[in-house]
């Protein structure tokens, strides 16, 4: 069997990203699972998503621990224990980030127990696709690639099918199909690590009745959400002239997520912590004071 | 998917398996509310209404509890209706579905599982569908996609039938099958006809023709009978589904019983499960029988009417039975387990050793390593010892993970917290 996890955020597309891969796998002829896992929906959160492909039926349901095959879309959640991305990277032959980076560069600093490659999907998609579009064609075609599904015609088939499927126009399924047909052609299949049959030996723990209030659901300590840096998330940063803002302040009223203040002399400042990108201001900005950057690493 | 036809094999979640098995029965009314992880179902029917696919009317209501009184009143006039929930929303549901069920109206009904809050969760375990267990709705739980668009046609065959006329619930889990994708054979229309024709019978209500119904009974008697009644058309069932199985088999060539044994033929020691998990049991039970062990499951599919001479055919003669349960009654242990032990504890052939575990509670894994324990238990246990509780498959690794966000959450580094006697106390 062959398993293959996906991570990025929530309107990435890794979930259409798993079902290209599944169809891609159906459509050759193989039993094939996908599925994915979020917790309240929510764009811009952490979120994952499974392919698993045998040549008999699929006797395996929900997360992937032992993944073949990792794809994330978004480097930053290397670095957010809570994504999970290297949760069974030891049984994986091959790691793929989306990142402008080199394999190499990126392996050294991750020190990860798996062979790790790169590929900056975010540049095939911004220059075939457009701006603001999901990655799950590139991502999914990647994964085809990697797993040594083919040929390029049923990946793109499968590829149309997931973005019929969510509706997309002809001529924005045409460009999907154009980067696909990059990427899998920038990637080659990678061989499987061997691996040695599971043991499955665990050890039970028997739970006694636990005092007081570790025993309730209840949360005593102070809140943590600004611990959290929303920023990440970003693409694009926008960043404002101050020379030509006119602080009218309509970005600060605009911004939907209250990541832009007034200074004391009015003028806005962004918190770049918590700013997500969403570039409001930017589309919003009477004067076109506030232009925008492509972040090149967020963390 | 919008504009296909069926008949053809292809890769659908269980929540569109469960609106093609809708579609194929061509309902006419679906009454619904909105509810993670069962919406898709909902969303499905109300694309194929407005595209014309289905000709049914799609209304939604403003509770779970409108939404199955609206199932009930319109089953009553005579029309196929179809309805789904999940979870709470079956929860905030359950008054009416009691109410509905005493109507003796047929309507199939799929319910998402999903754990119960509080604590809030959205993975699946049967408490939700077990708090419908007395309601006097049959209860079909699917392990497959394909399961539950087979079911959820087999389901209005029962419903509709003239010795049942009860609600069916058909359930699957949520997010091991809602969510996720598998390869379904979908039967063509022609298929779904030939096995379900059109509603019979003529309607009770009309507007032209008052009458009531769930009227009061202010005497015991009289409330008894009803009520009896309700249990004898659910014994019913047990032959009319087997009726109904045999021509889905002779029509869509798949077999579906009230229980499905997997490689049970030699085994001495058994596990018993419900839903989709029982498909990881299939996965450990064939690493363990190639290490030797003679190890076998009986799934329960048919929860209500409940399968006992089922139950007690495939169980009685075995060394070991343990029933894992993903659901708990606090204070008593797994649920199926006390329905399999009464069964057994009136058959004239008991098991050797007979065991309760729960797990998979809010959809925690099962995973190869506690089916191994379950087994190991089994084959060590003997008949002379006295019957645990029902043990929790939680792992070590399991605990280490409460423990570090139950610490995270309540015990941060040098904060006051207030201590059970009410006095504040700094803890590091």
């Amino acid at each position: 069997m062959l398993r293959i996890r996906f991570h990025g955020r929530g309107g990435h597309g890794v979930k259409t990203a798993s079902r290209i891969v599944g169809t891609a796998a159906f459509l050759s002829g193989f039993y094939a699972q996908d599925s994915p896992i979020y917790g309240a929906e929510r764009r811009g959160a952490a979120v994952a998503a499974y392919t698993r492909i045998d040549t008999k039926p699929i006797c395996e349901r929900g997360a992937v621990a032992e993944p073949d095959l990792i794809l994330v879309v978004d480097e930053t959640l290397l670095a957010d224990p809570a994504a999970g991305v290297r949760v069974g990277c030891e049984f994986a032959s091959a790691l793929l980030v989306n990142s402008g980076k080199e394999g190499t560069a990126l392996a050294t600093e991750l020190r990860l127990p798996c062979p790790i490659l790169t590929l900056d999907l975010t540049a095939v998609v911004l220059a075939v696709v457009g701006r603001g579009s999901a990655q799950s064609a590139v991502l999914g075609a990647a994964a085809c690639a990697l797993a040594g599904l083919g040929p390029l015609e049923r990946v793109l088939e499968a590829v149309q099918r997931e973005l019929v499927e969510l509706g997309l126009e002809a001529d924005e399924q045409a460009r999907n199909l154009e980067a696909a047909r990059r990427v899998y052609a920038d990637l080659s299949a990678v061989p499987a690590r061997p691996r040695l049959p599971a043991s499955g030996q665990v050890e039970l723990h028997r739970p006694t009745l636990a005092k007081g209030a570790a025993s309730r659901p209840i949360i005593l300590a102070v809140g943590n959400a600004a611990a959290r840096h929303t920023g990440r998330w970003r693409v694009f940063r926008p960043v404002i002239d101050q020379e030509a803002c006119t602080r009218c302040g309509v970005c600060f009223a605009l911004c939907p997520d209250g990541a832009i203040t007034l200074d004391e002399r009015a003028y806005p400042v962004i918190d770049y912590e918590n700013c997500k990108g969403c570039m409001m201001c930017y589309q919003e900005c009477p004067v076109h004071c506030i232009s925008e950057r492509q972040e090149v690493q967020a963390w | 998917m919008v504009g296909e036809q069926g008949g053809t094999r292809r890769m659908l979640t269980g929540n569109a398996a469960a609106a093609w098995g809708a579609r194929l029965a061509r309902v006419e009314y679906i009454p619904a509310f909105p509810i993670t992880p069962q919406t898709e179902i909902i969303e499905s029917l109300a694309a194929w209404c407005a595209g014309g696919e289905l000709a049914a009317r799609f209304v939604t209501l403003d509770s779970e509890h409108s939404m199955i009184t609206a199932a009930g009143a319109a089953a009553a006039t005579g029309c196929r209706v179809f309805t789904a929930t999940s979870s709470q929303g079956l929860l905030y549901g359950l008054e009416a579905l009691w109410t509905v069920a005493g109507w003796r109206v047929p309507l199939v009904m799929v319910n998402v599982s999903r754990g119960l809050a509080a604590p809030i969760t959205l993975e699946p375990d049967h408490n939700d569908i077990l708090a419908a267990r007395d309601s006097g709705c049959i209860q079909l739980h699917a392990e497959t996609c394909q399961e539950v668009l087979d079911s959820v046609l087999l389901a209005y065959r029962v419903a509709e039938d003239p010795r049942v006329r009860l609600p069916v619930i058909v359930n699957m889990d949520g997010f091991y099958l809602s969510f996720t994708r598998e390869p379904v054979e979908v039967p063509t229309p022609q298929q779904a006809a030939d096995f379900l024709p059109e509603a019979q019978g003529e309607p009770e209500f009309r507007a032209s023709r008052p009458l009531a119904q769930g009227v009061a009974v202010l005497q015991g008697a009289l409330y008894s009978h009803f009520r009896y009644q309700m249990h004898l058309a659910q014994e019913a069932a047990l032959a009319v589904h087997e009726e109904a199985a045999a021509d889905f088999e002779q029509i869509c060539g798949r077999r579906y019983g009230a229980v499905e044994a997997y490689r049970l033929e030699d085994a001495e020691l058994v596990l018993v499960m419900a839903g989709s998990f029982a498909t990881k049991a299939r996965a450990a039970i064939d690493v363990l029988r190639s290490e030797g062990k003679r190890v076998g499951l009986l799934r329960l599919r048919m929860i209500r009417p409940w399968p006992a001479a089922a139950v007690a055919a495939a169980l009685g003669h075995r060394r070991g039975v343990a029933v894992i349960d993903q659901n708990l009654s606090p204070g008593l242990g797994g649920i199926l387990f006390q329905e399999v032990a009464a069964t057994l504890a009136r058959s004239a052939r008991r098991p050797g050793v007979l065991r309760s575990f729960v797990g998979g509670l809010g959809g925690k894994d099962i995973s190869l390593g506690e089916f191994r324990h379950v087994v190991d238990v089994l084959a060590a246990a003997s008949d002379s010892e006295d019957l645990h509780g029902s043990e929790l498959l939680f792992t070590e690794a399991d605990w280490q993970q409460v423990q570090s966000l139950v610490q995270l959450a309540q015990f941060p580094e040098t904060q006051a917290v207030p201590s059970d006697d009410g006095r504040s106390e700094v803890r590091r």
